[in-house]
């Protein structure tokens, strides 16, 4: 019973930041462009979390600022790929290795610490406990007791899932992707779209970051998103962008988060455990390329 | 080739002009920060040994991604494949003892191997199941770095070391140096000059461009654009794996933690920069490890943190890239309109 709480914990908390950052992917996939930038948007959003944390005491604007930093980067894509018309794939790994560069540089320069700061100082997302529900067995367990920003990723999904196929700026959103030059010609520029879904992208992905570095964990590492924001675009990918399937998914590699963590009490070697996720990632695409093949042959 | 070397040199100015920028931003000399930078990477024999030396491991994964693109095979996996070269190279240096002549050279092929058979695994999954190199590739980086940190930590750990470092490889295994230069160079030189000379003189390099250029054309002309897709995976997987041997041999002679540090990514950036040209990888390489090389005695020098070379260095990617392209369409817009005024005339 304790064993499988826990690996539901894990997995609800493995799954929150691949869930954010594949959202925020979402709108941008849907709205063609090729965005693989959530990786350092997730890296950022996690340092400014610690930064504004840290230095006001206030979580609340930790998450504000690693909304705005996350934001930066998605300011910068937006200038170079959409404005200045550069290859979405260099702004993105470019972006990625400045967010790498820019947060170690910052670390050192404003913490004066190399690798990891971690202080007392930082305050965490609060947990949210729900009275009377906490009190029903393992269901209770699980729902109470859920940092916020899991809820928050909960909303997100709805949210996007309504926002991207029931409103008109999700339609806008996807003539973008579909037919630039239609939706250009019937008066909405589709830059303009494009623009919009980065800016959602950056907001989710800040989101993301500062779960990772506020709730996840209470402080930040070099490099500390991990190649999730890589995970997330598998996500986008396997599911064709559709919010409720990136959910699943996410929950997917979550649990295989999770499940890395059990395994260590197994004596299994911790770096076999950091592993799973990234081969259940593979697992699944086998999946996918198998499923697209059987379509293409019937 | 004289609007290329224009619109680099417009872009590098503007990219050192917006660093210049961020430093006087933070209250440093930006013109003493450039000027340590470049003394202390460029001017005088030992700064410059140390730059054609850094150079290897940028370069080699530089000319890997370069040839993989431009062949249209979407290999992001150098991370993965220049430490799994580098955990060859290292476990065969700790159990074998040769003749250094015979000893580098091999070890130098291990390095390979683990570099094509990394990227061997990602060549077998799109080939037989579809699965796109992209993610593949980029997965398999991480599952690399988690198996050799564990190779380090458990079956190969120095019973000696307090950090998980494994113990020296046989000095037999060691480049030797000629001075300050480091005779791993050599295999650098060696690299470009094979790799432009296979992707631009030989007939498989003509159908990998082909085929990255336009595969559809490639395959009505009879190019085999699996077997071709096979061929540039391994060969792209053997250059990266060989710059993490490079690195072992001409080092720390041992697999060290975080041994592959950002070469691999640098490396994928140079290439980008390039626009996919060897030699322009090569000499873009050159100028990256300058920075990086600089970067440390700038830091003794002016106290502005080393880690400013990585901004920098994203910095130099977006504005050379952006204005590449960014000339290229001006340059176009005002050929066409001199154009039309001479038909108009």
């Amino acid at each position: 019973m304790k064993i499988l709480l826990g690996l539901i914990n894990g997995m609800i908390s493995g799954a929150t930041p691949i869930l954010l950052a594949a959202l925020g992917g979402a709108y941008t996939y849907y709205a063609g462009v090729f965005n693989i930038a959530m990786e350092g948007m997730l890296l950022t959003g996690a340092f400014f979390a610690v930064l504004g944390s840290y230095y006001t005491g206030s979580w609340l604007v930790g998450v504000l600022l690693a909304v705005a930093g996350a934001l930066l980067l998605s300011l910068i894509f937006i200038l170079f790929a959409v404005v200045l018309k550069t290859d979405e794939f260099v702004t993105g790994i470019a972006l990625n290795l400045f967010a790498v560069g820019a947060t170690t540089y910052m670390l050192r320069k404003i913490f004066s610490v190399k690798g990891v700061f971690s202080n007392p100082a930082i305050q965490p997302i609060p947990s949210i406990r729900l009275p009377l529900i906490e009190n029903i067995p393992l269901v209770g367990e699980i729902l109470s007791g859920q940092n916020l920003m899991v809820w928050v990723a909960v909303i997100a999904t709805i949210l996007t899932y309504y926002l991207i196929f029931q409103t008109r700026f999700g339609l806008r959103l996807r003539a973008a992707g579909y037919n630039p030059a239609r939706l250009d010609s019937s008066g909405v520029p589709s830059n303009r779209m494009r623009a919009l879904s980065l800016l959602a992208c950056g907001v989710l992905c800040g989101l993301g970051g500062a779960f990772l570095s506020l709730g996840y964990v209470n402080l930040f590492a070099e490099n500390m998103s991990a190649g999730r924001g890589w995970i997330s675009l598998a996500a986008i990918i396997l599911v064709n962008g559709n919010a409720l399937g990136i959910a699943l998914i996410s929950l997917l590699f979550g649990f295989s988060d999770g499940l890395g963590l059990l395994l260590q009490g197994y004596r299994v070697p911790a770096q076999f455990t950091a592993m799973v996720p990234y081969v259940a990632t593979l697992i699944a695409l086998y999946f996918y390329a198998a499923r697209k093949r059987r379509l293409k042959n019937a | 080739m004289r609007q290329k070397l224009l619109n680099a040199l417009i872009g590098i100015l503007i990219a050192l002009l917006l660093g210049a920028f961020l430093l006087l931003l933070q209250g440093y000399d930006p013109l003493a920060t450039y000027e340590s930078l470049f003394r202390y990477s460029l001017f005088g024999y030992y700064p410059f040994a140390t730059t054609l030396r850094n150079a290897v491991p940028l370069v080699l994964p530089g000319l890997s991604a370069a040839i993989a693109f431009a062949s249209g095979v979407v290999n992001l996996g150098q991370p993965g494949q220049l430490v799994m070269g580098a955990l060859f190279a290292t476990v065969g240096g700790l159990y074998l003892d040769l003749p250094p002549a015979l000893m580098i050279p091999v070890l130098a092929l291990l390095a390979m191997l683990g570099g094509m058979l990394w990227a061997g695994i990602a060549a077998l999954l799109r080939r037989f199941f579809d699965m796109s190199e992209f993610i593949v590739t980029l997965m398999l980086n991480m599952i690399a770095d988690y198996f050799t940190a564990w190779a380090i930590t458990a079956p190969f750990k120095d019973p000696a070391a307090f950090s998980p470092m494994t113990p020296q490889i046989n000095p037999n295994g060691w480049l030797p140096k000629w001075g300050e230069f480091n005779t791993m160079i050599l295999f650098m030189f060696a690299a470009v000059v094979l790799a432009w000379f296979i992707f631009n003189r030989w007939k498989a390099g003509y159908e990998w461009r082909i085929t990255g250029q336009n595969a559809l054309f490639a395959r009505l002309g009879g190019c085999n654009i699996n077997r071709n897709f096979v061929a540039v995976m391994l060969v792209t997987g053997a250059l990266a794996g060989l710059a993490g041997g490079l690195v072992v041999m001409g080092g720390p002679h041992r697999f060290i933690r975080g041994l592959g540090a950002n070469y691999a990514w640098d490396g994928v950036m140079i290439a980008i920069v390039a626009n996919n040209g060897l030699i322009a990888t090569f000499l873009y390489g050159l100028f990256f490890s300058a920075i990086q090389t600089g970067a440390l005695g700038m830091e003794l020098i002016t106290n502005v943190p080393n880690e400013i070379s990585q901004v920098l260095q994203a910095l130099l990617v977006l504005v050379i890239v952006a204005s590449r392209e960014y000339l290229n369409t001006a340059l176009e817009q005002l050929a066409a309109r001199r154009r039309a005024r001479e038909v108009r005339t």
